[in-house]
Formats: C-alpha cells, sequence, structure tokens
C-alpha cells in the first residue's frame, strides 16, 4: 500500500471512526458493526473521489459520516428496525451495485485470480482504480501507451472468454 | 488491432459512455437486431464489475490491516471499545 494512502486510512480512522461508532451504538449496533460500516463507507468515498463526484465544500470526515448512516440505516431496515431512507440526494447514495452479490461464483473466481491474476489486476487498475493509460503503462512497465491500451483489450478478451465458457458449461450442466 | 480486438475496443467505448452520439446510436440499433452482440456486452460488462468487486476486496483488506494495527494501540482501542461497554 502506497504511503501516503496508509497515513490518510490511519488519520480517517482515528477522525471518524468514533463518531461512527457513537452513531451505530445509538441505532442499537454493535463494534463489528461499527467497523464494517465505516470501511464500507470510506469506500464509497474513495470512489466518488476517483470518479471526481464529491460535493464540493464537504469535508471527508462529514461525507463519510454521512455515507456511514445510510449504511446503517440500510442494515438497520434489514433487520427491520428502521425503515426511513427516503429523501437521500444523489451524491451522497450508496452506489447500485455495492451490495450486490460477487459477479461470479466463487469457485470461477478462484480460478479466475489464479490463472489471470495479471490481468485482473491491470483490469482492477483501469476501471475500479481510474488509472490511466499512461499510469498502467508505467505500474505494468509497457513500453508504449500503445502496448498498455492493447494488453487491457486482450485481458478484456481473455476474461469475457472465460466468464462466457464458465457460464455456458453452467447452462449446459 | 484484430478484428475480435477491434470489436472489444468499440464494446468498452460504448460501457464507458465515451461514443459520439451518433455512434452510440448506431451502436444501440446493432445491439437491437444483433443477440451475439448483447451477449457480447453482457460479458464485457460483468468483467467490469468483477474489477470493481476485485477492488473493493482489496481495499477492505487494506482498511482492515491499518484497524487492527490501530487497534493494537491502548487509547485508540479505549476510544472505540468503550462506546460499546
Amino acid at each position: 500500500m502506497r504511503y501516503q494512502e496508509h497515513q490518510w486510512l490511519e488519520e480517517i480512522y482515528k477522525t471518524t471512526l468514533p463518531t461512527v461508532a457513537r452513531m451505530v451504538y445509538q441505532m442499537g449496533g454493535h463494534l463489528e458493526m461499527a467497523k464494517d460500516i465505516f470501511q464500507d463507507a470510506v469506500i464509497i468515498y474513495l470512489e466518488k473521489q476517483n470518479k471526481g463526484t464529491l460535493p464540493a465544500h464537504v469535508s471527508p470526515a462529514a461525507y463519510i459520516t454521512g455515507i456511514a448512516r445510510i449504511c446503517c440505516l440500510r442494515k438497520m431496515k434489514q433487520s427491520g428496525r428502521y425503515t426511513s431512507l427516503e429523501n437521500i440526494s444523489a451524491e451522497i447514495a450508496i452506489p447500485e451495485d455495492y451490495y450486490g452479490p460477487p459477479p461470479v461464483a466463487t469457485p470461477l473466481l478462484s480460478y479466475l485470480k489464479a490463472a489471470g491474476k495479471r490481468c485482473l489486476q491491470l483490469l482492477q487498475a483501469f476501471y475500479y482504480d481510474q488509472h490511466s493509460i499512461k499510469e498502467i503503462a508505467d505500474d505494468f512497465h509497457f513500453k508504449s501507451l500503445h502496448s498498455a491500451s492493447v494488453q487491457k483489450y486482450k485481458c478484456l478478451e481473455k476474461v469475457r472468454t472465460q466468464l462466457q465458457q464458465s457460464n455456458y458449461a453452467e447452462t449446459v450442466s | 488491432m484484430r478484428k475480435q480486438l477491434a470489436d472489444i475496443k468499440e464494446i468498452d467505448q460504448y460501457l464507458l459512455q465515451e461514443m459520439s452520439p451518433a455512434a452510440r446510436l448506431v451502436f444501440q440499433a446493432r445491439l437491437l437486431i444483433s443477440p451475439a452482440l448483447r451477449k457480447q456486452v453482457a460479458s464485457q460488462q460483468q468483467v467490469i464489475q468483477l474489477a470493481t468487486w476485485l477492488g473493493r476486496e482489496e481495499k477492505r483488506s487494506q482498511l482492515d490491516e491499518v484497524f487492527h494495527e490501530l487497534m493494537q494501540d491502548e487509547i485508540f482501542n479505549h476510544s472505540i471499545t468503550s462506546i460499546f461497554k
């Protein structure tokens, strides 16, 4: 993990986890739930930061606490304790796919991780971390932007084929 | 670039909303009449969902690592655990 990111995560834990933990406690939750909710909120914050969709003039602590509140209400709603999730602005909403199931079954996931680790890392860098092709060329040691770009498409092809073969095998069986 | 990679690039531009409005309309028309193209788009979208899911998993383990490090510190540990007592 990059040193600066590690430092930032430590700082946000120290400044914001106590606030989130008190909120979760007041809503009837426990420590493990507070930790999970806090982590979800930080992940959502970082994703929005990468995409440049954070609202202006809101501190990370305030934003993370706001997201954590929604995550907590969602968990409580699932357990039938709270029902109010209305009037949440799109700026602070949880991504639609955030609490969805894994996109592929566990055995296939293990296979893909083992067989195509480098490709998955490259695709993750591009689609999740929102790295540019230039950053990918540097990080993955490609000689040119063109090579990095072509490799991205080759990786898409490789993983897409593996997923299609797996979906076909599931249909046949 | 060979044909299949060029097709993958085109689908990628569609999914990332990087096509011009005119090219997008043409692509959407092709989608309507081609089940094979729809299947390719769906599979490629699944790859992006997989990359996103793996990215979140990695971020969560980084956060777990930092949490466990911080919980070794008595003052921090007490400031959190005392809330739930």
